[in-house]
């Protein structure tokens, strides 16, 4: 059984260091002007809640590339309103594995509504509890496609740690039990086909599969 | 048929407002508004979709050219607020704006909907005020969270009218006041992308649900609000929202 997703699945882009530091040329030029200065946020609204873990449907808007990012997710265990970070994992008690699979985004300027609103494309692993997984920016979340490693993201690479996250999002919206953070996806999403299998693992502690639908 | 939630005697109840104003529970109890706390209309509200840029006056005094594709983003259920209560200026800002808003709530599943059958997938319309705070945009999923997903930013209400209620949907009159004088004055017919284009476009790509917001965007008139200023965002056939805003010390140390 996997954990029940509900309330806000907050997502975060650009945690990645790596990420940052390639493109930096880019994001200095227009549109973008500068460098993020704050956490670049997203919202997996309740229409991608894929709460039976089935198969994920090929989109009709996607020409010929859907892409997965596996993140791991703090899951809010009480109500978090403008916490600091040194208390912030007190809100969090337990911790799960988060795909989400998009659309490949060619920019990040606006909002990206069509590539991360595809119906049933936001799956949760079960949860282990935080004390079960030691310290988080020891952890790496490894994504394998048909058996074949794609990414090992290593969480000492997150611009912004998990506590730095739940400071920043609570003081701009109060976080209910049950909400999501999901703030370690590798700057570079995976590329799927029809008919993959697609698994994540943190350690042996958590791991995620899904299965991408057979017809494009 | 005008439907409201109000919270009475501790309890969250379903009214409907009556021709003089009262409320009216299910049981035919008759509730003065005076004894009522007024919630968000949609008792779960589920993604809260948001135009941006949507009517042609407003762009322009963006310095934006009309977008050719809706520019949407989403906004988290945190914001939402009934009417007459408050929202919150954060500290240490310089510019924060109302953003008076027709909102279509979505009555039943709608994927694939064409345009001209999608005013059937809509339950029926209120008002909100989606506020902004400029000073925190960035060029990132520009308007992004810190901009738009704030608590209580997001006054709605007071009530949902049913859609068979409103007489032209394309031609019904904006208007804000700001402790009473008349600060943003427009039309839904400056719209750009009207909400049947919005439902047939929306539920091409994601199934749209029950209990979805979709605020539609505001014309031309910003303004600066401070603390102790009284936002009134109307538009014809609906009603009248009403907020105070607070600042922000005072906001979180009344929660």
């Amino acid at each position: 059984m996997n954990t029940i997703l509900q309330g806000k699945v907050v997502c975060v882009a650009l945690n990645d260091q790596q990420q940052i530091d390639t493109m930096k040329g880019l994001f200095e030029q227009a549109p973008y002007q500068a460098l993020p200065t704050e956490p670049v946020l997203y919202f997996k609204p309740h229409n991608t809640w894929n709460q039976g873990n089935s198969p994920i449907s090929w989109p009709e808007s996607s020409d010929d590339r859907l892409v997965v990012g596996a993140s791991l997710a703090l899951i809010i265990d009480k109500r978090c309103c403008r916490v600091n970070q040194h208390e912030a994992l007190n809100y969090v008690k337990e911790l799960a594995i988060l795909h989400d699979f998009s659309l490949p985004e060619q920019s990040y300027y606006r909002p990206d509504i069509k590539g991360k609103c595809i119906d049933q494309s936001a799956t949760l692993s079960e949860s282990a509890p935080l004390s079960a997984l030691g310290a988080l920016d020891k952890l790496a979340i490894s994504t394998s496609v048909n058996g074949i490693e794609k990414s090992n993201f290593k969480l000492s690479q997150t611009v912004r740690s998990a506590q730095q996250l739940i400071e920043k999002i609570s003081h701009i919206m109060t976080l209910e039990k049950g909400d999501i953070i999901a703030f370690a996806f590798a700057g570079e999403r995976i590329d799927v086909a029809p008919n993959d299998h697609v698994k994540s693992v943190v350690g042996s502690t958590l791991q995620l599969e899904n299965l991408v639908a057979g017809d494009k | 048929m005008k439907h409201a939630r109000i919270e009475h005697l501790g309890q969250a109840i379903d009214v409907t407002v009556n021709d003089s104003g009262d409320l009216v529970t299910a049981t035919g109890e008759i509730i003065e508004q005076r004894n009522a706390k007024w919630l968000s209309p949609v008792a779960n509200p589920g993604t809260i979709f948001a135009l941006g840029l949507n009517y042609a006056d407003h762009a322009s005094e963006l310095a934006f050219a009309p977008p050719t594709e809706p520019l949407v983003f989403l906004k988290g259920n945190n914001t939402l607020t009934g009417h007459q209560t408050p929202s919150y200026r954060p500290d240490d800002i310089d510019f924060m704006h109302y953003e008076c808003e027709l909102v279509a709530v979505i009555g039943k599943e709608a994927r694939n909907v064409k345009r001209e059958d999608a005013l059937a997938y809509v339950h029926g319309f209120t008002i909100c005020n989606d506020y902004a705070i400029r000073d925190f945009l960035e060029n990132y999923y520009r308007p992004n969270l810190r901009v738009k997903s704030r608590d209580s930013l997001c006054p709605i209400g007071p009530w949902l009218v049913e859609t068979n209620d409103i007489k032209d949907l394309s031609k019904l009159k904006i208007q804000t006041h700001v402790n009473g004088e008349l600060t943003q004055e427009g039309s839904t017919s400056d719209m750009i992308f009207d909400v049947p284009f919005l439902i047939e476009y929306l539920s091409s790509f994601m199934t749209l649900k029950p209990g979805d917001l979709i605020a539609t965007g505001t014309p031309k008139g910003l303004k600066d609000i401070q603390p102790g200023d009284v936002v009134r965002c109307s538009i014809e056939s609906i009603g009248t929202l009403e907020n105070p805003v607070l600042s922000e010390h005072d906001f979180y140390a009344q929660r």
